[in-house]
């Protein structure tokens, strides 16, 4: 609210009015049910698949990553994020990790992006599977160093013997696993390639605060978001600016949700809005610069502590700027879309 | 989109002897419309003559007491044109906001004119500004110009070849746009010739006309109470998803009012 310059309201309302404009002040708090799903639930209402999700870690001999994952990115940014999570995990370069997804033919599995699961639910999964790779790897690090396996420490890309300044690099353990000369074949596989299925435990649970504010042209009903405040929890966050632009599309996408967008058929059933032309998807006018921030509470039950945020703004925007229509008009409903012949016709009624 | 002979005429009187030689030739301007009616078969001409080689056919010339657009001039070039900012500054800013930037980049006003699509903004400025059409044949009053929903005065065959503003003593367009397509759901322009006033709506019927009430109460004094007051009938006006025929009637009265303060400034 102290973002959102609630209390400076009262003073933009009157200068509007002096403009022919109604102001109104709408809020909306949401919490969503993401990382979709463990499968037990979801099959018990209704689900004909599992929604895991799977991943795969392929170390190459030169110490380089290629993670194949299920979550499918269609412009989420999952070759930034994820590739982040196995760097920071692994402590390797960026650049010394692949991100494969998308074809079926090399992924082991893979259930899909929606539901804000990708991170939740796939992002996982791969650090499952990077927990495997860290064990292996322990083993013949150990095997290397002559010391206990219960000795060796992971820490930033290199395995040591813990207490002492032995110690052998990621690189150095993934080629001594591809070219097993010194190895310990009678006790393991060659090789560092693993995989692991996630279903999670429990939906995770993002939540936020929005605050919109509007401005309706009282003499041909208009709406212009004049103000958006958006304030969100999604637990941990690996990439603030993905989660920035994902909010910012979410938002966009509630903001056409509440003001342009509707699907309208003729008497007969053909479509009305078959084409962008009719059917009216918000525009970079029409959507104010946001005011953003975020709080990170992680989630309690899988390693990253995150929630998911892709879904966010289109669920909160929506309320948020019907509430603040309703606010200007001073009535209380309604429909959606409110385009400006809708909320002309409110008014009238109203009046 | 069916398959047509293409042709590029460097003149208007090849091109208007090839349009009526051809089974069903029709001119090709910007292709704003016509090239998107044909992708969906709703248009299937045999021959495309393609105006865009014609010189002739671009000049803008901008004068003290006329504007003359040639019939291939892009809506952005007059949008940017120094002299008709300077002459008629509501005509610029028309054609700045028609469609969107690719559209502008494309479409011309001779194409806009002759398509008399029931809610482009040219039809407006030409009513609003009783606009001379200059065809290859003869010279048509904007009056006796749009005929109805796509229909014109033209005549199989007859090009647009230019079109002639007088210059008004201020004027003013102001339309109310279709947040998806952009057009018109109601534009109206006005302009004051000192005494004498013409107002021109598109967008709002089958096709554009003028509002001889709010023309008459203009001209006793051009202020916007003069026309706040006016209520327009809803009798005819158009009906579709975006807005009845009565929020048009409705927006008519408040884009006029619109207009002759933004005139008046």
């Amino acid at each position: 609210m102290k973002m959102a310059d609630v209390a400076g309201f009262k003073r933009r309302k009157d200068e509007s009015l002096t403009k022919g404009k109604l102001r109104g002040l709408g809020y909306a708090c949401y919490i969503e049910a993401c990382g979709i799903a463990p499968s037990n639930v979801a099959g018990s209402l209704g689900a004909r698949a599992g929604l895991f999700e799977a991943g795969e870690i392929r170390v190459h001999p030169t110490g380089t990553v290629t993670v194949f994952t299920g979550s499918h990115s269609h412009g989420q940014g999952h070759e930034t994020t994820f590739a982040q999570v196995v760097a920071d995990r692994l402590g390797l370069p960026m650049e010394n990790v692949d991100i494969v997804h998308g074809d079926t033919s090399k992924v082991l599995f893979g259930m899909g992006t929606y539901g804000s699961r990708s991170i939740a639910v796939g992002g996982t999964a791969i650090v499952k599977a990077l927990d495997k790779i860290i064990a292996k790897g322990r083993k013949i690090a150990a095997h290397l160093l002559e010391a206990a396996e219960a000795d060796i420490e992971y820490d930033r890309g290199v395995f040591k013997v813990a207490g002492t300044d032995r110690q052998k690099t990621f690189g150095e353990v993934a080629f001594a696993a591809y070219v097993p000369h010194n190895y310990p074949l009678d006790k393991l596989e060659p090789g560092l390639n693993e995989n692991a299925f996630y279903d999670q435990t429990n939906f995770t649970f993002p939540a936020g605060s929005y605050v919109c504010e509007v401005e309706v042209d009282r003499d041909t009903g208009a709406t212009q978001i004049v103000a958006f405040t958006a304030v969100d929890d999604f637990g941990k966050i690996i990439n603030p600016m993905i989660v920035e632009g994902q909010v910012h599309g979410g938002l966009a996408q509630g903001i056409g949700q509440a003001l342009t967008e509707g699907c309208r058929y003729d008497s007969t059933g053909q479509l009305l809005t078959g084409s962008f032309s009719d059917y009216a998807i918000p525009r970079a006018g029409d959507v104010p610069l946001f005011k953003l921030d975020t709080r990170e509470t992680p989630c309690t039950h899988n390693p990253l502590g995150v929630k998911g945020c892709g879904e966010a703004g289109a669920i909160g925007a929506p309320a948020a700027v019907m509430n603040a229509i309703t606010d200007a008009l001073g009535v209380k409903d309604i429909p959606m879309p409110a385009t400006a012949q809708t909320v002309w016709r409110s008014m009238h009624k109203a009046a | 989109m069916h398959a047509f002979e293409y042709h590029r005429p460097s003149n208007v009187k090849d091109a208007v002897a090839l349009v009526l030689k051809k089974e069903e030739g029709r001119y090709l301007a910007g292709g704003q419309s016509l090239v998107q009616a044909m992708k969906l078969r709703l248009s299937s001409p045999t021959d495309l003559i393609d105006l865009n080689a014609i010189g002739d056919l671009k000049a803008l010339k901008a004068e003290s007491n006329a504007v003359t657009i040639g019939a291939m001039v892009r809506h952005a070039e007059v949008a940017a044109s120094s002299g008709v900012r300077k002459a008629i500054p509501a005509l610029a800013s028309l054609a700045g906001i028609i469609g969107d930037r690719q559209v502008r980049h494309m479409g011309t006003i001779g194409g806009s004119l002759a398509n008399n699509d029931p809610a482009a903004d040219y039809p407006a400025a030409v009513l609003g500004l009783g606009a001379t059409i200059v065809t290859s044949k003869r010279k048509i009053e904007a009056d006796k110009f749009f005929k109805s929903l796509y229909e014109t005065a033209l005549e199989p065959g007859e090009l647009i070849t230019a079109v002639s503003f007088p210059v008004p003593k201020r004027a003013a367009y102001m339309k109310f746009k279709n947040p998806a397509s952009r057009f018109a759901i109601v534009g109206v322009f006005v302009a004051d010739f000192g005494g004498k006033v013409r107002v021109g709506v598109t967008g709002a019927g089958p096709c554009a006309f003028r509002q001889t009430d709010m023309e008459k109460a203009l001209a006793s004094k051009f202020a916007p109470e003069s026309v706040a007051n006016i209520k327009v009938k809803a009798d005819g006006l158009n009906n579709d998803l975006h807005a009845s025929p009565e929020y048009r009637a409705h927006l008519i009265t408040v884009m006029a009012r619109r207009a002759v303060e933004a005139a008046i400034k």
